[in-house]
């Protein structure tokens, strides 16, 4: 049943890519999203409360396992999939011709979207290093026609660097792979010795010169898939480039899903990996993401611009956070994860009545939204809040958390500089805060049309939803749910 | 695995760095997979063949068609004058890789010299990105990275799995779909194939 279910999910997306083809007309096109859409999360929010109510075991099937960690994952991954299928048809309202012939442009749009969605479902599913290797490619190439949707010089540029960056770390990460396949060799070569429960049964008894030189290398190249400085380049174009429902997936569920990727691969390697190397590596990349993203965050940036920096700092938690390891630091890691994606996705579906309504917006920061409009303005408002870790945002509890788990993990002097650089992001993101709220814009009201509606309805389901992460929060903090997360990996 | 096939594969790698025509490129680049297909098919054991049949027919043979279609569709109206000369990109390109090749640990394979043959293809592959212009140069640098990938795959027993290959030759068609668009989409929209072009989003 659970076998069935787990295939139901990706495979659920991949024929929403095909049914949206059968409507004739753009509204029908719309309709299709939407029912393939809620069909697809539907099953895999179910899929993921099976693996959460299972408690600490892990379920396991052919080619998948399901664990909590896992379940969290998909969880976060439906929910932002479902909501950047909503939005879609607004989004498209106001395109016309682009990468796509005006006609075809809509149904390639939701093709590219729902193949998007359907790998990113699956990954935290699978139980093979190689194939959640091939998987996370494969989100590439989708991804990377969405981002050049519009088909603009600037579109296209962020596209092929999308494209060319992420491929080549890919293809690091590739050779760290095949290390680690030729070190396990000796213990059977077939595709199951790369399973998740075999990489950690076996990875004590390898040497360490092929542990160390495929640890490096695999981190090193998911790294550039999910912008840890300083292989970042591509994030801030591509997340500002896309449209606003792919940006909030890029940022709410690529990012992170590919990080559990990592996360799963210092688990099962990176605990035989000599001088705590998976710690120094997470941590390296943490610092230096939160370092490279500050600065950004001072200056007054395109609003999906300054949300793009915004992921790297968050991804530079999230790296803290794998890289201390300890129950608190998994707990921040869990509430960071769930506020960061209903935050950041707000805050990219916040942009389409925006970009409608100012269309110099794409190069310059919004100023002022309060004269415009109360509801844009309360989301950005929110977004920006809780993504500055403003209490009572789940992400200072979060945050907090983490930092001390870097404490007990003995890290004083990492935890020092990575709470210095969060208060720094913290008053980059509050000083973008009041300018986007409160500084001098055109000060024209705009008109309550369908965008405004949608983020205004937007608004009040995400903070329900981070008020509800805050007080899960402190339940986190004594529950034994943390230490269980990852029992697909033992 | 012939030793001297390995070293052929780091000299047509480093010919591509060099070689000023986009069809020349793409014919050494499926030489190159179709002497690695061949090889590997002639060495195959029954479960692997398909797989490394599926292999030599997409790398060898649907690929370079693609490329060569997204060629014909982007006709240079100027050459590219960003680009260093040749003899700049060949010494470069040749001291990088020798640097990567002698500052890389070893990677555990069966065979030290074919292993320092893989590097040297893999890191030729990066670069061919770094040190041309063309888009469709970059694309193909994907290519060679992955025949230095696979170089270093064919001596281990039986290679890589048969569904890893498979899965590989499935995501290299999907992926050079997707570069063989953007490079005929950017010339049609800047009027060159010229990656410099495309270095307009700074902060």
């Amino acid at each position: 049943m659970t076998e069935a279910l787990t295939i139901a999910v990706p495979a659920a997306a991949l024929l929403g890519a095909m049914f949206v083809h059968l409507a004739r007309t753009p509204a029908g096109v719309d309709r299709a999203n939407v029912l393939a859409a809620s069909l697809t999360a539907a099953l895999a929010l179910t899929v993921s409360a099976l693996g959460i109510v299972n408690g600490g075991e892990a379920i396991r099937g052919s080619w998948f396992v399901l664990d909590r960690a896992g379940a969290s994952f998909l969880a976060v991954i439906a929910t932002v999939g479902w909501l950047s299928a909503l939005t879609s048809p607004a989004f498209l309202a106001g395109e016309g011709r682009g990468l796509f012939t005006a006609r075809r442009a809509r149904g390639w749009y939701y093709t590219g979207f729902h193949v998007f969605w359907a790998t990113l479902l699956a990954l935290p599913l699978v139980d093979n290093l190689a194939i959640a290797w091939l998987l996370v490619e494969a989100t590439t190439a989708a991804s990377a026609l969405l981002v050049a949707f519009n088909g603009r010089p600037h579109a296209l540029e962020a596209g092929w660097k999308y494209l060319v960056l992420t491929t080549f770390g890919l293809g690091v990460a590739l050779l760290g792979i095949l290390v680690l396949f030729v070190a396990l060799a000796p213990h059977g070569g077939g595709l199951s010795v790369l399973d998740w429960r075999s990489i950690a049964a076996h990875a004590p008894h390898l040497p360490h010169g092929s542990v160390e030189v495929a640890l490096i290398l695999i981190l090193a190249g998911l790294a550039a898939k999910i912008g840890w400085a300083p292989v970042h380049n591509w994030l801030p174009d591509a997340h500002s480039e896309a449209p606003p429902p792919v940006s909030a997936l890029l940022s709410a569920a690529l990012l992170p899903t590919v990080m559990l990727i990592a996360w799963r691969v210092t688990l099962t390697l990176g605990a035989a990996a000599p001088h705590h190397l998976a710690r120094t590596l997470l941590i390296g990349f943490g610092l230096a993401s939160l370092a490279i993203a500050v600065p950004f965050l001072w200056r007054s940036m395109p609003w999906k611009r300054l949300l793009a920096y915004s992921s790297l700092e968050h991804m530079g938690i999230l790296a803290l956070a794998i890289g201390f390891s300890n129950p608190l630091a998994t707990a921040g890691l869990l509430i960071h994860l769930a506020g960061h994606a209903i935050a950041k996705s707000l805050g990219f579906y916040a942009y389409l009545p925006i970009g409608r309504h100012s269309p110099d917006s794409a190069r310059r920061a919004p100023r002022g939204l309060t004269r415009s409009s109360g509801a844009v303005a309360a989301a950005a408002g929110v977004s920006l809040a809780t993504l500055g870790g403003l209490p009572p945002s789940p992400l200072f509890f979060s945050e907090l958390l983490i930092l001390l788990g870097g404490i007990v993990a003995h890290q004083a002097v990492v935890v020092a500089i990575a709470a210095v650089l969060i208060a720094l992001a913290f008053l980059g993101l509050a000083h973008a805060l009041i300018e986007t709220l409160a500084g001098k814009g055109s000060g024209r009201p705009w008109q309550a049309g369908r965008t405004v509606r949608l983020t205004r309805r937007l608004t009040v389901a995400a903070v329900i939803g981070l008020l509800a992460l805050s007080a899960g929060a402190y339940l986190l903090i004594d529950s034994h749910a943390s230490t269980t997360l990852m029992a697909g990996v033992s | 695995m012939s030793v001297t096939l390995a070293w052929a594969m780091v000299a047509s790698s480093l010919a591509l760095v060099v070689v000023r025509r986009r069809s020349m490129a793409i014919a050494l680049v499926a030489a190159q997979s179709l002497a690695l297909g061949v090889y590997a098919l002639a060495h195959a054991h029954a479960a692997g063949a398909a797989a490394a049949g599926a292999t030599l027919i997409v790398k060898g043979i649907l690929l370079p068609g693609l490329l060569l279609i997204a060629v014909r569709r982007s006709r240079k109206r100027r050459p590219i004058a960003t680009e260093p000369p040749a003899f700049t990109r060949l010494a470069l390109a040749a001291a990088l890789a020798l640097a990567i090749e002698q500052l890389a640990p070893a990677l555990g394979l069966p065979n030290a010299s074919l292993e320092h043959a893989a590097i040297g293809v893999f890191a030729l592959g990066v670069l061919l990105a770094a040190t041309r212009r063309a888009v469709l140069f970059q694309a193909l640098g994907f290519l060679v990275v992955e025949n230095g990938i696979y170089l270093a795959a064919l001596p281990l027993h039986g290679g890589l799995p048969a569904p890893i290959e498979l899965g590989l030759a499935f995501d290299l068609i999907v992926t050079m779909s997707v570069a063989a668009a953007f490079a005929t989409k950017i010339h049609e929209r800047l009027g060159s194939g010229d990656s410099s072009l495309l270095e307009a989003l700074r902060d």
